[in-house]
């Protein structure tokens, strides 16, 4: 890791103390899988608590009569010892019952032989400390009552006080100790690595929006051409927190399972991916990462949806690993799904990825009375970013023609850029053309400055997302919000009545670079609820399920089955009438979703529904 | 070996043109720029061969000071070094760009074994600079090439004809014009950008002589005046549009 | 006024145009072959008086016709030398405008003789026009595919065939053609093809092609696509229409899934008739349909061909 790129992580301490207490110590993340996750809980904080019995076991291996100065005396300690105890065995216990008996598809691929080690490990160190406790009450040795260890009390009755006892109380200490020694030197050697690294992976994880992806540099005057980074080639061009990531990872398998490539029998499994690149690390490797660490399917499969993060109880950041990858192979070896070409062609020269022609931007809104921002008008107090998609996709349009319909209708002082608006860079960033996403970004920033714009609300998440928490990196910070929240706003105002139709079902499905990536989740259920009746999905809010679309997968062909008519099987089985959604990519995706496979269900941005609502009363 | 690939900056039109009042040029405010399709695959070409026998390649272009762009982004692919005719960006007729072109050749002094041109350029597509450089250098040349394959001091060129591709074998130096399809256009990495950067690039203000072709104004074509007629939406069109084959003759 | 026609193939539409063209310009018309095989009957049907049949260039050999031409225009003297936009006519035009040092217009539309000639002359493949004007003499031009449509006229004149055998330099007989090699692709070829179905960007993957080549094969027709298409690899460049691309001029070009750039409608601008599938009711393609259904290709195509399979089996 000495050796291993830069990476800036370490502002914001109050939000990673955060972090520590409620993901570490809380085990906030794990505890998503209630029944697994508060077994390992069990088992994390009976570590904590026993931790300190180590010492006690070492002093008691030299001296029998001998303990920690004044803990060792504690009776409330001794209670706690006892009872963690037994709660490490139920833990050990359960998990093996998962491993064994269960079986989760999460564990597919992982090493299960270590894992069923160290768990007998564990449970052979919380045995042996609970039988150690046991003969030293039979021997009258303990100083508490009974009430304050009642489970090594319990064992105590095997023993009597007797000369055998005296030498199973022993052999006992010696192999709690001995276990515990065994255990520390395998320690490094396995995944139970993650007992030293998690804490500090946690530490270090993102304090900002997820859906931020740290930038490269091209342009240092002081780092020599050669030396530029470009994403990640081999093991030596990952960042520390990447390498820190791979050491990190226990192989428990929740982001394979979250994950919808996976779930869609794709190559690509998050675990596996950080895996690989761990087992290269190690072997010290320096051949390139793909295709030897990662199949090249690997790399392109994922929509950077981020469920894997999401899921990740030790805060592996897994899309940084894969943009990473994807912008070695796409700026210094132009390899890349020939079928993404057109798009990142169209999008360097004729600045959106549709290819066409930037003069035509604003046709769909001639007859809407939008004002278009020429240069030296006055700034609008909220700038509208339509994006390429509402611009240019005749699905996704109804979203921009609803939202400046019922902009205007509630009389808000806004404008469009029209044909100055370009391309925020997001599909070339996410493919991993880190070097056009810039000039996209600069060129953006540059706009926005010079007309003076403070607000922007958009209604593309993935714009969005670009706009607020990417675009401060280039210089431009603005107050950035999604279409939903303004329109909600606007409906609690009271500035636009729709009317409700009660008989109306209408399901909402989370855009992740929305609810996953930045933390949206009520404005747009606002929506729905003023328009009809909700009724949520089993994946949503922040567990939503990809529609498929992201990682610049708008644009490139898929293996296997379909990521967008998984989702709307989901959907079509809530019993709604309608899909409602909140992204034009969304849009597009389900409703291809729908059109295959025959549901029967409407697929609405939420502004359209909006719009419609208001229409009919 | 010496290769020159000339080429052409030119606007991306999209689904409509628009023109400037003064009805001189193509209104490009919003639009893209790019070089038309065939040069593509000429410096392509270029860039395979040298990388195959070594050698080194040159872009050239006559066109406005904006045009360099085209230029390092064409030495992003791999050509080693540009010249720049620059111009105001008005229009130069053919026989004035090839006599540019042939000046900046003879005062070079360079020996190019081979100039690459495209068949024509997507915008004004007079299809005569490369025969009009050719002859001026008294070098053989073949047009709408697919096919190239260097063999010793000779090229082997084929062309795309009804039922068939014809072929030449000329003797180098010579003159090639090539057409989309010869070869697929590699996309140029970052490092290849940045290095281009720093490419050399000569550049002279060639005076422009006048036209003997021309232009007074362009004009858009006159609208069809068409109306499409519709005949459906979605699946249910389907009998509507056997109608019209059959009122075809086609079915 | 006399004006000399290259006459590339006088079966061949373009040839004939060109011959309907230079009868509007002068009325004295004189046709230039070379290499023909036999005297080809149909020249005076065209209008021209005086065949000139250069003699011994068989193979094609651009810089020699055109000099074999220049030869002809030094004696014969017209007022204009033209011939069709054709890749060949392109050529040899050029190059008899490089050996005379004389302007020489590509793909005209229409042009009128004068001090200097004013013409009206195709750029970007068709979708712009150029006014201009020429200043040289004799005029040279190619006449712009489908500019006319071809005509005959009313009372062909008796045709006089003058054979002629130019001298020509070995150096012009460098560029030759020395092979021919046969055509790679099989099945229907897009410029022959009466029925083109065209697929683009909304086709989505090369499988998505499957329901295009299904209905190009019911109508015995050819497939073609787009540019993007070719650019995502989807499909070889030997099946994209466009401007840089295969130029067609079928009875019908069914265009799926295509949003109309202007370099894909310069290919097709000689199809008789167009159809446009696309769901977007604001696609540019449209401006230029004869016929329009708005939907998504892969159910409107499927149906089409399902439609046709009944038709025919009723």
């Amino acid at each position: 890791m000495r050796s291993a790129q830069p990476v800036e992580r370490t502002g914001d301490v109050p939000r990673r103390v955060g972090n520590e207490v409620s993901i570490v110590l809380g085990q906030r993340k794990l505890l998503q899988r209630f029944g697994p996750g508060l077994m390992h809980a069990f088992i994390f904080w009976g570590f904590l608590v026993l931790a300190p019995t180590i010492l006690i076991a070492l002093i008691g291996v030299v001296d029998t009569h001998a303990t920690l100065p004044w803990l060792g005396h504690q009776g409330w300690y001794a209670l706690l010892v006892d009872v963690f105890a037994v709660l490490v065995l139920v833990g050990v216990l359960a998990e093996l019952w998962i491993r064994k008996v269960q079986r989760p598809r999460r564990f597919e691929g992982s090493h299960l032989g270590e894992a069923d080690l160290i768990l007998g490990l564990i449970a052979t160190i919380a045995s042996t400390l609970l039988l150690w406790h046991a003969t030293r009450i039979a021997l009258g040795l303990n100083e508490w009552p009974r009430a304050w260890s009642p489970a090594a009390h319990a064992l105590s009755h095997l023993f009597g006080r007797d000369e055998a006892t005296r030498v199973l109380e022993r052999v006992f200490v010696w192999a709690h100790v001995l276990t515990i020694l065994a255990f520390l030197a395998y320690l490094p050697r396995s995944k139970h690595l993650h007992i030293g690294t998690a804490a500090v992976n946690v530490w270090f994880g993102r304090t900002g929006a997820s859906g931020r992806l740290e930038p490269l540099r091209f342009d240092d005057e002081e780092v020599p051409e050669e030396e530029i980074r470009f994403g990640a080639g081999t093991a030596t061009d990952l960042t520390w927190k990447q390498v820190l990531d791979t050491f990190s990872c226990t192989e428990c398998g929740r982001c394979q399972d979250a994950c919808p490539a996976f779930a869609t029998g794709k190559a690509l499994s998050p675990k596996l991916l950080m895996m690989g690149l761990r087992d290269q690390i190690l072997a010290q490797d320096s051949s390139p990462l793909v295709p030897n660490a990662v199949t090249d399917d690997v790399v392109w499969d994922c929509v950077t949806c981020g469920a894997c993060v999401e899921a990740c109880p030790v805060s592996i950041e897994h899309v940084d690993h894969i943009v990473d990858l994807r912008r070695h192979l796409v700026m210094v070896e132009s390899s890349f799904p020939a079928e993404a070409e057109p798009m990142l062609r169209d999008v360097e020269r004729a600045s959106n990825p549709w290819g066409k022609a930037q003069s035509e931007r604003a046709d769909w809104a001639s007859e809407l009375g939008v004002r278009v921002l020429e240069p030296g008008d006055r700034p609008p107090e909220y700038l509208y970013w339509v994006g390429c998609a509402s611009s240019f996709d005749e699905r996704a349009r109804r979203t921009a023609e609803s939202t400046a319909k019922l902009l205007n209708a509630a009389g808000v002082d806004f404008a469009i850029l029209g044909p100055r608006e370009a391309c925020t860079g997001d599909p070339a960033r996410r493919m991993g053309n880190e070097y056009v996403f810039q000039a996209f970004a600069e060129q953006n920033v540059a706009t926005l400055n010079e007309a003076g714009v403070t607000k922007i609300v958009a209604n593309c998440p993935h714009c969005f997302n670009t706009l607020a928490n990417e675009y401060p990196d280039f210089g431009g910070r603005y107050e950035v919000i999604h279409h939903s929240e303004l329109l909600s706003r606007l409906v609690r105002e009271g500035k636009l009545s729709p009317q409700r139709s009660e008989s109306r079902s209408i399901t909402y499905h989370d855009s992740c670079y929305l609810a996953r990536h930045n933390d949206v989740l009520g404005p747009p259920r606002e929506l729905v609820s003023a328009v009809g009746q909700p009724v949520e999905m089993k994946r949503s809010g922040k567990r939503t399920f990809c529609c498929g679309a992201g990682g610049a997968h708008m644009w490139m062909e898929e293996r296997g089955d379909a990521i967008n008519a998984e989702r709307v099987r989901e959907a079509a089985g809530t019993g709604a009438d309608t899909l409602a959604v909140a992204c034009p990519f969304c849009t597009v995706m389900l409703d291809d979703g729908v059109q295959s496979g025959g549901q029967d269900l409407r697929v609405l941005d939420v502004a359209t529904l909006l719009a419609e609502a208001i229409d009919a009363g | 070996m010496n290769v020159l690939i000339c080429v052409k900056r030119v606007p991306l039109t999209g689904g409509k043109i628009v023109l400037t009042e003064d009805e001189q040029a193509i209104s490009t405010r919003h639009l893209g720029f790019t070089i038309s399709p065939h040069e593509e695959c000429g410096v392509e070409e270029a860039v395979r061969l040298i990388e195959a026998g070594g050698g080194s390649s040159t872009v050239l272009t006559l066109g406005p000071p904006e045009a360099e762009e085209q230029l390092r982004d064409m030495m992003a692919i791999g050509v080693d070094r540009a010249v720049h005719l620059v111009t105001d960006g008005g229009e130069w007729d053919p026989q004035a760009t090839a006599a540019a072109i042939v000046d900046v050749i003879r005062s070079e002094g360079e020996r190019y074994d081979l100039i690459l041109f495209g068949n024509e350029s997507a915008d004004a597509g007079n299809f005569q600079v490369a025969i009009r450089v050719a002859h001026a250098l008294g070098l053989p040349c073949v047009t709408g090439v697919k096919g190239l394959s260097v063999d010793g001091g000779s090229v082997r060129l084929e062309q795309e004809v009804a039922g068939g591709r014809d072929v030449y074998v000329v003797p180098m130096p010579a003159v090639v014009t090539v057409k989309e399809g010869l070869n697929l256009p590699r996309y140029p990495s970052v490092p290849g950008r940045l290095r281009a950067k720093r490419k050399p690039l000569a550049t002279s203000t060639p005076a422009r002589p006048d036209p003997r072709l021309e232009m007074v104004r362009l004009v858009l074509p006159p609208g069809s005046g068409k109306q499409a007629e519709v005949l459906g939406h979605g699946a249910e069109a389907a009998p509507a549009v056997v109608g019209v084959l059959r009122e075809l003759g086609l079915l | 006024m006399t004006v000399l026609v290259f006459v590339e193939n006088i079966d061949d539409e373009l040839s004939q145009q060109a011959l309907t063209f230079a009868r509007g310009l002068g009325d004295e018309l004189h046709a230039v072959l070379i290499g023909a095989p036999a005297v080809p009957a149909g020249l005076a049907a065209y209008g021209v008086s005086i065949a000139h049949l250069a003699a011994g260039l068989d193979a094609y050999a651009p810089a020699a016709w055109a000099q074999a031409i220049v030869e002809l225009v030094a004696r014969t003297t017209p007022a204009a030398v033209m011939g069709p936009g054709t890749d060949r006519g392109n050529e040899v035009l050029a190059h008899i405008a490089a050996k005379t040092d004389q302007p020489m217009a590509a793909n005209c539309m229409s042009i009128a003789a004068g001090d200097p000639a004013s013409l009206v002359r195709v750029r970007w493949g068709g979708s712009l026009l150029e006014e201009a004007r020429l200043h040289g003499s004799p005029m040279l031009l190619t006449v712009a595919p489908h500019a006319v449509a071809a005509e005959m006229v009313a009372e062909p004149a008796d045709l006089v065939l003058e054979e002629f055998t130019p001298s020509v330099s070995n150096v012009d007989l460098i560029a030759r053609v020395c092979e021919r090699a046969s055509a790679v692709s099989a099945g229907v070829s897009l410029t022959d093809a009466d029925v083109v179905v065209s697929g683009g960007r909304g086709v989505g993957s090369a499988a998505g092609f499957a329901v295009i080549e299904e209905l190009a094969e019911l109508l015995g027709g050819a497939v073609g696509c787009s540019r993007a298409v070719t650019s995502a690899g989807w499909r070889p460049h030997t099946d994209q229409v466009g401007q840089t691309g295969t130029k067609i001029s079928p009875e019908i070009y069914i265009a799926c899934g295509i949003s109309g750039a202007t370099q894909h409608m310069a290919g097709c601008k000689g199809a008789k008739k167009l159809l446009a599938i696309n769901p977007d009711g604001e696609a540019s393609i449209f401006a230029s349909a004869d016929y329009a259904v708005i939907g998504d290709l892969h159910e409107v195509v499927p149906a089409i061909s399902a439609e046709i399979r009944k038709a025919r089996s009723a």
